[in-house]
């Protein structure tokens, strides 16, 4: 008996490996070959015999990128705007996926579907009547500005993975603390948000990368280099005429380095709010 | 009033949320901001698809009703780009929804190295659109791309395919893209619920004798129920809506073989400056989504408890 | 004169304070829209800029670059919702509709009144002026001609470059050899297909626009769209990729030496040289002629000011650019041809045999289509028409029928 559980968990785990490395290969294979690209000099990229090891190592795309489109501007506009948008968020937003998770009120599926319609009205036409509301409030070519539309669209889906979130957090720990005589706004701030706070997390970095990745919006609600983010400064270098392959791959690979680093900083503590048993309580 | 409370004081705020208002003020900030971004925008969208507006045309104005309307019934275009949109849709969710669940049950089970892989498997959303399009048109390229030169070096081609250039496979090459790019949106998502679920009901399960299939069909998914049906339809309503990639990767053919409304509507609005119809075109993508999701929600019953 | 140090550093200072107070003078700062992305033109407007400053200092240039597949977009907006910028870029294509959605101020006093303009003949502001009105300065030019592998040729036994469409499909059988991986001609398919059917069907007879009215001559156009898209579909002289082949990939296909033709036009020269040998590897030619008319296009590329509320200052930003000095530094950074016959005559064209073929194409070189509806129209039905032929889901008749169709609604 002993022996089968052992061997079953032995088999469930080498099949967890093999799902977990072939996903692995599956996700980072072509951004490891964009990498390799992102080393190549253009001519190596650009022939008729596949290089799969680079025969020739250049770093001449990083600095072509780097001193070409103002990196360090655009990629601190980017984390700006990306800051203010999680901000926003975060404030505004988990107090309404709260409401929406923990009462029952009049018309509450009816709003509940109102946030979810404001982000089904297609960006293109959205862009043109925006422009027009951000000027006239002066905020357009400006990083508040785009955050704001960012957050426009944004906070509805904070709102909506977050009411999962709190869904799940057990309700029972809330009615205790209620019984012990905190105030709502106690168990809310004390004990649901603790738990849900993966949640949290995951809704936050979904609205990050969101932000972080965006381009029409950005494109067309920006223009002067004090704004501008940074996916637009990469499109900048597809010209009419070139398209240097080995400087886009390594605008690609700079694009991933800021999040990844945050990301990987995050994973800790996710994992180990995880472990700890948070909602076992 | 807290006084047998062992948490800390929370002031006015927390006087205030036992009041019968305290509803109304967790909804408002968020509402605030969304009827001032949004509100103004999405009506005058929608009055446009009224109106006759092209930019190169200035002097043609004012309303014509359901004109728009009607011209896209008889538009084969319109009808191409609608069965597009569908088939691109669910295809896209539904391999995303499944590479998600298998990547976020295997990455639940927290056998050493998870940390890692966990960063792996999510690197594809951390990039940004424009990012991803570029690079697959690269790996995809029928003269550089380095897909072709391995499947035929291990035999499964004869000679490059030019992906993207082929009616039959163009479709599908852009949905896998999209898949590859969006699937971690889910399996982070779905990892973040399954580990919300308490471990005791697995326990109890086993002890009741429930095997892994039953624990699935009676614990996962009721308790992800509201998850996943968050994820689908935030995620369909992005797809929906985003032409970035297949506007980097095709531009909509080869002849409409790519053809989607979200890219129809934004090349009539900014190559042929026909922001009438591309109004109405939105004013329709509009109302399918809610069509949409009003029948999810229903269906999936996220809406009550 | 000798300045030691000390003197050049305080004039240094002069200087930087001298343009900041620039800056600080809202009349004396524009901003320019463009579309340059390469490194080699971003030189060449680092150049003009640094010259432009020079000889004007009062007058602060600030360039914004825009993608150029959004640039219409970018500025359609812009127009719409306000917030132009004060000069910005225009290529005959978008030169009409650019003017139809007041995108572009009226600058025909000006340029009567400006001592540069006897350097440009009658026919460089043709494209960029409607009805007797002047909306834009030319800057430079792009000479549509054809690349050919000279190696290719020779090992093929053929004497020189097609003359004619009969010619060409000749050469076109030789040159391919699909077993080496090897076609004869880059069909541009993809994004941008629209200007050769244009051009072909031109070639053909059949006219596309004529006294501002819809003219394309049935017939003509689906024999046209026949004998081009025949290329790919019967002969099989080009590579499968086409329909989805843009500039990009037909550039690829001909650097590899996937290809031994294509057709394009001199803005593309530095890109081949950078991957091909000038003369031995890879020469140009003018455009092969069709049964009714050689057809090459001459397209001039100009700066336009869209705004007036600096327009003292927009004038002379977009009027420098006409200047030789200007267009000499771009033509240094770039290769890209002068609008102005002054900076034509400059040594590095003259005695550069690789124009030749620009140069001869130059007489007798049209001015591309352009009404309003001309981008909206060719991106939007050519493409996706053409497109369906090679891809056979449809037949040239029925894909002139979209286009004449999609024309007439264009225009209305």
């Amino acid at each position: 008996m002993a022996a089968t559980r052992r061997s079953r968990r032995m088999a469930a785990d080498i099949l967890t490996y093999f799902v977990l490395v072939s996903m692995s290969l599956f996700c980072i294979g072509p951004i490891a070959w964009m990498f390799l690209t992102s080393l190549k000099l253009e001519a190596d990229i650009v022939t008729q015999t596949m290089q799969y090891i680079p025969n020739r190592i250049t770093f001449q795309n990083y600095v072509a990128i780097w001193t070409q489109s103002s990196f360090p501007v655009l990629i601190g506009n980017s984390f700006i705007v990306t800051l203010i948008t999680v901000i926003v968020c975060l404030a505004t937003g988990t107090l309404a996926a709260y409401a929406f998770s923990r009462y029952t009120f009049k018309g509450r599926n009816t709003l509940m579907l109102g946030y979810l319609v404001v982000r089904m009205f297609p960006a293109v036409m959205m862009i043109i009547p925006l422009y027009v509301v951000l000027r006239s409030v002066g905020l357009i070519d400006s990083r508040i500005g785009l955050a704001l539309a960012y957050t426009s669209f944004l906070l509805p889906l904070f709102v909506w993975m977050l009411k999962g979130f709190f869904d799940a957090a057990p309700k029972e720990l809330e009615s205790a603390a209620r019984i012990d005589g905190s105030t709502r706004f106690g168990a809310m701030l004390w004990i649901v948000i603790p738990l849900a706070r993966n949640g949290l997390v995951a809704s936050s970095i979904f609205v990050a990368i969101a932000a972080w990745n965006e381009f029409l919006f950005a494109l067309m609600l920006t223009t002067g280099q004090g704004s501008r983010t940074w996916p637009v400064g990469l499109q900048l270098m597809v010209g009419e005429f070139q398209l240097p392959w080995g400087v886009l791959a390594a605008g690609g690979i700079l694009s991933i380095l800021p999040v990844m680093l945050m990301f990987a900083l995050v994973q800790r503590v996710m994992v180990q709010g995880l472990t700890a048993g948070a909602i076992k309580g | 009033m807290d006084t047998g409370s062992h948490l800390p004081k929370t002031g006015m705020i927390g006087e205030l949320s036992e009041t019968r208002y305290w509803i109304y003020l967790l909804l408002l900030p968020s509402l605030v901001i969304i009827l001032l971004v949004i509100a103004y925008p999405t009506i005058y969208g929608m009055a446009i698809s009224f109106r006759e507006m092209r930019l190169t045309r200035p002097g043609l104005n004012g309303w014509v009703g359901f004109k728009h309307y009607l011209v896209m019934i008889d538009d084969p275009v319109f009808w191409v780009a609608l069965k597009n949109t569908v088939l691109w849709v669910t295809f896209a969710v539904v391999l995303e929804l499944g590479l998600g669940f298998i990547a976020a049950t295997a990455l639940n089970r927290n056998v050493p190295g998870t940390g890692i892989f966990a960063v792996l498997i999510l690197v594809p959303y951390f990039l940004p659109n424009v990012v991803a399009g570029h690079m697959w048109a690269l790996l995809l390229d029928p003269r550089l791309g380095v897909i072709n030169d391995i499947l035929v070096r291990i035999g499964i081609l004869n000679s490059y395919k030019a992906w993207f250039a082929d009616p039959n496979t163009a479709l599908a090459a852009t949905i896998f893209v999209e898949a590859w790019h969006g699937f971690p949106f889910f399996a982070l998502l779905l990892l973040a619920g399954l580990k919300g679920i308490p471990q005791d009901l697995y326990k109890a399960a086993a002890v009741d004798g429930a095997g892994p299939i039953a624990e699935f069909r009676l614990i996962t998914v009721p308790m992800l129920k509201s998850v996943i049906a968050a994820a689908v339809i935030l995620r369909v309503i992005s797809l929906v809506n985003s032409p970035d990639l297949l506007l980097i990767l095709t531009g909509g053919g080869p002849g409409d073989a790519t053809q989607v409304l979200s890219l129809y509507a934004f090349q009539t609005a900014y190559k042929d400056f026909n922001f009438g119809y591309a109004s109405a075109l939105s004013v329709v993508m509009f109302v399918i989504l809610m069509v949409f999701a009003y029948a999810y929600i229903r269906l999936s019953k996220i809406g009550r408890e | 004169m000798q300045l030691n140090r000390r003197e050049l550093m305080a004039g240094a200072t002069a200087m930087a304070l001298a343009s900041q107070m620039g800056t600080a003078r809202a009349a004396g700062a524009i901003n320019y829209w463009h579309h340059f992305a390469s490194q080699s033109e971003m030189e060449g407007l680092a150049k003009i800029i640094s010259l432009f400053q020079a000889k004007y200092p009062g007058t602060k240039v600030t360039q914004e670059g825009i993608p150029n597949s959004e640039y219409m977009a970018k500025v359609s907006s812009a127009v719409v919702a306000g917030g132009k910028p004060d000069t910005g870029m225009v290529i005959t294509e978008r030169f009409a509709d650019l003017v139809a959605m007041n995108g572009l101020v009226d600058l025909s006093a000006r340029v009567k009144a400006w001592p540069g303009k006897s350097n440009f003949p009658d026919n460089r502001w043709k494209g960029l002026s409607q009805d007797g009105k002047i909306y834009a300065v030319p800057a430079f030019t792009f000479v549509d001609w054809m690349y050919y592998r000279a190696d290719y040729f020779e090992q093929a036994g053929l004497s020189g470059p097609p003359k004619n469409f009969d010619e060409f499909v000749q050469a076109a059988r030789k040159l391919t050899d699909p077993s080496k991986g090897r076609y004869a001609f880059s069909m541009r398919g993809g994004a941008g297909a629209f200007k050769y059917v244009i051009d072909v069907m031109e070639a053909f007879g059949s006219p596309i626009v004529k006294d501002g009215k819809p003219a394309i001559d049935r017939a003509a156009a689906i024999e046209a769209v026949t004998f081009y898209s025949d290329l790919f579909v019967k002969e099989k002289v080009v590579p499968p990729s086409a329909p989805n082949d843009s500039y990009r990939q037909i550039m690829e296909a001909f650097r590899t030496g996937q290809t031994a033709m294509v057709w394009h036009h001199t803005g593309s020269l530095s890109e081949i040289s950078g991957a091909l040998k000038q003369g031995t590897q890879f020469q140009t030619a003018p455009m092969p002629a069709g049964p009714r008319a050689q057809i090459a296009r001459v397209a001039y590329a100009g700066n336009g000011v869209m705004k007036e509320d600096n327009i003292e200052d927009a004038w002379q930003w977009v009027s420098f650019w006409g200047e030789p000095e200007a267009a000499i530094a771009l033509l240094e950074a770039t290769g890209y041809f002068p609008a102005s016959t002054a900076a034509l005559q400059d040594p590095r064209l003259t005695s550069n045999k690789i124009y030749d073929a620009a140069v001869k194409t130059l007489d007798f070189g049209r001015l591309p289509n352009t009404f309003v509806g001309a981008a909206g129209w060719s991106e939007n039905v050519v493409n996706p028409a053409f497109q369906s032929v090679l891809t056979g889901q449809s037949k040239p008749t029925d894909a002139v029928d979209r286009m004449i169709k999609g024309l007439d609604a264009a225009m209305r």
